[in-house]
Order: structure tokens, then C-alpha cells, then sequence
């Protein structure tokens, strides 16, 4: 993302820099483009100074005092000299006033006939004007040459009497340029005059071409020129070659200096500029780039880190956060900022999370206090149904059994009296007897039940006493009257508990069940009255028997008030058994197997380090 | 020695009068009230040596009567008969009105005459 945004911000860069290369580019061409017209100009100006000067060594020969009064072989051997000195020249003559040649010297035409001038233009125009530069022509058809006359003055006179002309080679010219100019491949320089005469090359195989001269277009356009320099790129028609051209004239002669240059080479130096321009362009973006990267690396490393620690910190982890120890920067100061922030999420969010757990505990132990507590008042519910249940049952049992205690007591009173008038009968009636005796017997067993039930009615407070256990048992056992076809085995736990009972509601319970376990043996048998421990606070007194045992749903139903298997019997026995567990704190168990035997538990509370008893008095 | 005289109170008028000819078999001279008022008077008139009555009556507890007619005698034998348990409160306040003995009913006739015979030769004796 960085990196993008850095090259974008290179962009701009870039277009002033391409925009300022251009403009340096433009610049420096031009500035080629007038070195080169100030190249054309000087070469204009030593070309014309070269022909000045040759003008000027024959001006100043026939302008020496005595060259007129000169005899014709003075003349010969001064003109001689010249030749010698100047290599340039190609022919001198001189001629006097009418016209006719009196010396003639040349270089390579060794012909010393002497020529009749009095016609030749250039002769007039020498003693018109004084002297002439000019008749450019090809000399023996191959090198260009120039002719140049003087007037030779008669210093007495100070009239002309005569004219020296001189043919001169150029080729120096041409030398000049190649030496102005040496590679010849891309750049060419040219001296031209206003006719497109080729009078010098910087290749000066081209000056002995038989039709020498610059290109077509190259020459039309000098030459539709006034101006005195200028310059420019032109496309070469012939060879479609880009070129900088610059030309300048040479004055007073009114010839053409042209220089040609290759672009490519006139604009090397600025192409060189450009290329070593993008070649910076191209490191500068580079190392921008690296250097954007580096930074991205520092800037963005921590970010990225915080980043990272951030999304770790959503998820809720804040043990493996990423080491965000920085530089004392604005960065550092942000991930300080950071882990202070993390810190005290962290704290928050387990104070949240303790705070939420504690909820949850309080909530489940809510919920259990709440079930337990249903539970505790469904029981409790249930218990106080049983009890206002069992409560009516006395009620209506006390009643009951007071209302039928009077008439019971009506009929034994009379049975009474009838049985003791039949006994001062002399012949007591033995059948009124036996029956009397039958009417006592069922009394009895009436009231006996009336006993049972008002026992079981019967709510009075219960009367505990510490006793030991042991010699309780022995006391109660040793005073039931066991029939002689039962066996009863006693026996007693060695810890000998002490236990807080109310001994009139134990014997009764107790008697109970050991009256059930012989009931139900009639053939005889064996029972077992037993006391054992079971843990430090509760002792277990089992009453067994060897009888028939009772099926599971009897044995589940046996304690409820009123239930009885047995042809007579109010159902109450063991209904007081388990009052009186219950009111003990205890509780009482039944296990049975049909055939074998039924066993009752009864569970009650030992007493631990019981007060040492009272002293017997 | 003339047959000693035993007041039976009680508002169960065939219990008070089987009781009463059974006693009466048993050789004693048997005096009958319903309720406490005519007991009281009955007593007043007649002097039993023994008062057999019942704990509870129409006009007046056992426990009343008791007192009311310790106030004018305490030579006679006081039975109280119930047709209930009786709490151990009860009987200790029985006794301390000057109840001799409690019967619960029914009761068997020859020991109730056996124990009223104890209780006067021991009255005697004194």
C-alpha cells in the first residue's frame, strides 16, 4: 500500500523532471545550434581574412615604389619570389597599361607566350576598380581557384600603368575545413559562393568532382537566404538523414560558409545529458523505492504488529501479544498507549469474567438452594398431609375407642354378674360357663385393640433418658415372654452405645416387632435380636426371624397405619414401630425373603461422650 | 359389720347401674349419681367409705368434684374411672385433689373389689 503511494508520489517527480530535461535539451540544442552558426561565422571570417591576405601581398607588390619603374626581369624575379613564398598562388602576370602581358609565371603551365589582356574582363575591371577578388573557376578542370589583380601605380604619376593577376588554389580552404573539421562521416563543412559554386569542403575528394557541389536542398535553401548567418534542422531529402545546419557569409567575397553536422552527433552532448539524466531518474525512483521500503519495513512493521496484537486482543488472548517494545517514537508511544489499553482490558475483562462465574455459582447455588428448598417444603408438605392424615386417624380413634369403652365395660360388668349368679347355682350350666368365659375373652381382645389404637393415637411428649444400650436389650428381652417353641439369640455390639430414649415407646416398638417375629413362626424358630454399629453415630438393633418372609410389595407397604396381612390385627404395630424410629430421630428398614425370613433395622442415634451417669441412690 | 357403702357417679346410666349390682354382689351398698350435683349431695347425705366416679361429666369434671368433695371429707376412698389414657400430669393432679386410685375402663370387676378392700383396711388400720 506504501509502496504504491510512493510510486504515485514519484509521478509528479517525474513529469517536472522529464519537463526540465526537455527544456535543458531545448536549450542546449539551441546552444549547439549557435555554436555551430558561430563556428560557420569565424570560418567565414578566417576565409575571408586568407584571401585578404593573399590580395594584400600582391597589393603590397605592386604598390612598392619602384615596381613600376622596375625593368621586366626585376619584376620576373619579384614575382618569382611570391611564387616561391606563397605556394597558393598558381599564376601571377603581370600586365601594363595597354593591355599586354609582360611577365608570366606558373606554377604548372610552363607556356611563356605572352597573352594580349586588353579585352579580358578581369583586366578592365582591375584598372576600372583598382583591384578585383574573383573568377572562380575550376582549375584545370579540377581544383577551384580565384583570380585577384591589382593596379600597379606609378608613385609619380599615382596613375595605374599596369595590373598584376594571380591565380590562387583554394585547396588550402578545403584543408582548412577538414582541419576544422576532421570526421567526415557525420559532419561536413562547405564554402560555397552565390551561385552554389563549391569552392571548399571539409572532404576535399568532393572539390575535384567534375559537377561539385552541396545537395539540392541543402543549397536551395542557402542560397533563398538573406540573412548573413542562421541555422537549423533540415531532413536531408537524399538520404532522409536528420542534420543541424549553420551557415554564415563571408563578407565583401559574398560566399556561403555552411556547416552540416549530423544530429545525432550535434546533439550527442545533450542526448548524453538525457540519458545520464534518466539513468539518475532511474536510481533516484530506485532508491526511493528501497528507501520507501525500508521506512514502510520501520513504519509499518510496528503498526503491523499492533495490528496483529489488536486482532490477538478481539480474540480475547492477552497472554501472547507480540513484543511491541519500540522506539521512544510516536509509534513507541502508540504501542505503549497500546499495552496500557491491553493491560487494563485484560484486568477488566477478568474482572468481568470473575464477576460472571460468580454469577454462574451464585445462580446454580441459587437454583440448588431453590430445588433444595422445594424439595424441603414438598417433604415438608407431604409430611404434614401424612401427619394431619395420622392426626385425624387418632382423633377419630381416641373417639371411637373412648365411645366403646363404656358399653365394653357395660357388657363385662354384666358378664360379671351373670357369671357369679351361675356359679352360686348348685348345677351350674357348663356351656353358660364356657360361653361366659368366650364373651371375657372377646372382651379382652377388644379392648386390646382399643389399647392399640388409642396407643398409636396417643400424642403425648416424648420422655427421653440416657441408658446404655446393652443392659436396655437385656432388661427387654429377659422380660418378654418368649414361647417355649421359639429360640431367641441375643446378640449385643461390645461398644455397648449410649442412647437417649424414651424407654416406655422403645419397649413398645421393640415388643412389636419381636411379638410380629413370633406370630409369624407358629411351628417354631429362631429369633434374633441383635445390636451392631454403624458408624460412631448410629447404632442398629435387628429383630430377625426365620419365618415365611414376605413378598417386595408387602414389605414396601408393611409400616403404613392399618395395613395387616394378619386375619386379626389392627395394622398398627408397626405403624408405631416407625412413629417411634421417626420420633427418635431414627429410622427403621425391613428386608425379607420369602421362605427364609424377614430382618427389621432399627436405626437410632448413639449418643457420644455421654455425662458419666448419675450416682445410683 | 354392716355393709360399707360405695357412691358410683357416672352419666352412663347402664355403666353406673351394672357396676352397682356388681358391687353390690361383692357385698357392698351401692349409692348411684348421674351427674356431679346430685354426687356431691348424694355424698353429703349418705357418707360412702368409697366414691368410684367418672373423670368426665356433663355439669363438671372429675377433677372438680374431686375437690369439692375433699372439702367436706377425707375419710373416704376416691376412685377415678377413665375411658382414656390418662397423661402423667393428670394423674399427678388426681392425686394431689385426693384421688386413692385410677381404673381404666373395662375393668375387671374381682380385682376392682380385691383393691377397694385394700384400701379400706389400710383406711382402718390408720
Amino acid at each position: 500500500m506504501l509502496l504504491i503511494f510512493l510510486i504515485v508520489s514519484l509521478v509528479p517527480l517525474g513529469i517536472v523532471g522529464y519537463y526540465l530535461v526537455n527544456l535543458s535539451q531545448i536549450t542546449l540544442n539551441k546552444a549547439i545550434s549557435r555554436d555551430q552558426e558561430a563556428l560557420a561565422v569565424g570560418f567565414a571570417d578566417t576565409v575571408s581574412s586568407y584571401i585578404i591576405n593573399f590580395r594584400n601581398v600582391l597589393f603590397d607588390a605592386a604598390h612598392l615604389e619602384d615596381f613600376a619603374s622596375m625593368n621586366v626581369v626585376k619584376q620576373q624575379g619579384l614575382v618569382n619570389h611570391i611564387m616561391q613564398l606563397h605556394p597558393a598562388f598558381l599564376e601571377i602576370s603581370v600586365i601594363d597599361a595597354s593591355g599586354v602581358e609582360t611577365v608570366r609565371l606558373g606554377r604548372f603551365v610552363h607556356d611563356n607566350k605572352m597573352r594580349d589582356f586588353s579585352n579580358d574582363d578581369l583586366f578592365k575591371k582591375v584598372i576600372r576598380a583598382g583591384e578585383i577578388v574573383g573568377g572562380l573557376e575550376k582549375y584545370m578542370g579540377s581544383y577551384p581557384a580565384i583570380t585577384m589583380g591589382v593596379q600597379i601605380i606609378n608613385p609619380a604619376t599615382n596613375q595605374a600603368v599596369g595590373a598584376v593577376l594571380a591565380k590562387m588554389s583554394l585547396t588550402a580552404l578545403s584543408s582548412l575545413l577538414k582541419t576544422g573539421f576532421p570526421e567526415a562521416t557525420h559532419t561536413q563543412a562547405a564554402v560555397i559562393d552565390s551561385s552554389g559554386f563549391l569552392i571548399a569542403h571539409s572532404n576535399s575528394k568532393e572539390i575535384y568532382k567534375a559537377d561539385a557541389k552541396l545537395p539540392d536542398d541543402v543549397l536551395r535553401i542557402l542560397l533563398q537566404n538573406d540573412a548573413k548567418t542562421g541555422g537549423g534542422e533540415i531532413i536531408l531529402e537524399s538520404t532522409g538523414e536528420r542534420v543541424l545546419g549553420a551557415f554564415a557569409e563571408v563578407t565583401e567575397l559574398g560566399w556561403v560558409v555552411y556547416i552540416q553536422r549530423s544530429v545525432s552527433v550535434a546533439y550527442q552532448a545533450s542526448d548524453d545529458m538525457l540519458k545520464r539524466t534518466w539513468r539518475m531518474m532511474l536510481i533516484v525512483t530506485v532508491f526511493v523505492l528501497f528507501l520507501g521500503y525500508a521506512v514502510s519495513l520501520v513504519i509499518t512493521q510496528p503498526i503491523q504488529a499492533l495490528r496483529e496484537a489488536a486482532i490477538k486482543l478481539g480474540e480475547g488472548d492477552f497472554d501472547y501479544l507480540p513484543d511491541l517494545s519500540m522506539p521512544n517514537d510516536e509509534i513507541g508511544e502508540l504501542a505503549h498507549t497500546f499495552m496500557q489499553m491491553s493491560e487494563s482490558l485484560k484486568v477488566k475483562t477478568a474482572e468481568i469474567m470473575s464477576a460472571k462465574t460468580e454469577l454462574e455459582r451464585l445462580n446454580r447455588s441459587l437454583e440448588n438452594r431453590v430445588e433444595a428448598r422445594t424439595r424441603e417444603l414438598k417433604s415438608a408438605q407431604d409430611e404434614l398431609i401424612k401427619k394431619e392424615r395420622l392426626a385425624a386417624i387418632g382423633q377419630m380413634a381416641s373417639v371411637v375407642g373412648h365411645e366403646i369403652r363404656n358399653p365394653l365395660a357395660v357388657i363385662n360388668n354384666s358378664i360379671y354378674f351373670i357369671k357369679t349368679k351361675n356359679n352360686l347355682m348348685p348345677n351350674p350350666e357348663p356351656k353358660v360357663i364356657k360361653h361366659i368365659a368366650i364373651i371375657e375373652s372377646e372382651i379382652r381382645q377388644a379392648n386390646g385393640i382399643i389399647d392399640e389404637i388409642l396407643g398409636f393415637a396417643r400424642t403425648r411428649e416424648l420422655n427421653p433418658k440416657l441408658v446404655r444400650l446393652n443392659s436396655y436389650l437385656e432388661d427387654l428381652t429377659m422380660s418378654y415372654p418368649v414361647p417355649p417353641q421359639i429360640e431367641m439369640i441375643k446378640t449385643f455390639s461390645p461398644d455397648n452405645p449410649t442412647v437417649n430414649i424414651d424407654a416406655d415407646e422403645m419397649t413398645q416398638a421393640l415388643r412389636n416387632l419381636i411379638k410380629n417375629g413370633i406370630e409369624v413362626m407358629p411351628e417354631g424358630g429362631k429369633i434374633y435380636v441383635r445390636s451392631e454399629l454403624v458408624d460412631a453415630g448410629t447404632v442398629r438393633i435387628d429383630v430377625e426371624d426365620t419365618g415365611c418372609g414376605m413378598p417386595k410389595e408387602t414389605a414396601e407397604k408393611i409400616f403404613a397405619p392399618f395395613f395387616t396381612t394378619k386375619a386379626r390385627g389392627t395394622g398398627l404395630g408397626l405403624a408405631v414401630v416407625k412413629k417411634v424410629a421417626d420420633r427418635h430421630k431414627g429410622k427403621v428398614e425391613v428386608t425379607s425373603v420369602v421362605g427364609k425370613g424377614t430382618c427389621f433395622k432399627f436405626f437410632i442415634p448413639v449418643v457420644q461422650n455421654p455425662p458419666p451417669p448419675a450416682p445410683q441412690g | 359389720m354392716a355393709a360399707q357403702k360405695i357412691l358410683v357417679i357416672d352419666d352412663d346410666t347402664q355403666l353406673r347401674e351394672s357396676l352397682a349390682e356388681v358391687l353390690e354382689l361383692e357385698g357392698f351398698k351401692c349409692f348411684q349419681a348421674g351427674n356431679a350435683k346430685g354426687g356431691i349431695a348424694s355424698a353429703k347425705k349418705s357418707v360412702p367409705e368409697v366414691v368410684i366416679m367418672d373423670i368426665q361429666l356433663p355439669d363438671s369434671s372429675g377433677f372438680q368434684i374431686c375437690q369439692e368433695l375433699r372439702k367436706f371429707s377425707k375419710d373416704f376412698i376416691l376412685i377415678m374411672m377413665t375411658g382414656r389414657f390418662l397423661s402423667a400430669e393428670e394423674k399427678t393432679q388426681g392425686f394431689a385433689l385426693g384421688a386413692d386410685e385410677y381404673i381404666t375402663k373395662p375393668f375387671d370387676i374381682q380385682e376392682l373389689s380385691i383393691r377397694i378392700r385394700q384400701l379400706l383396711s389400710r383406711r382402718g388400720n390408720k
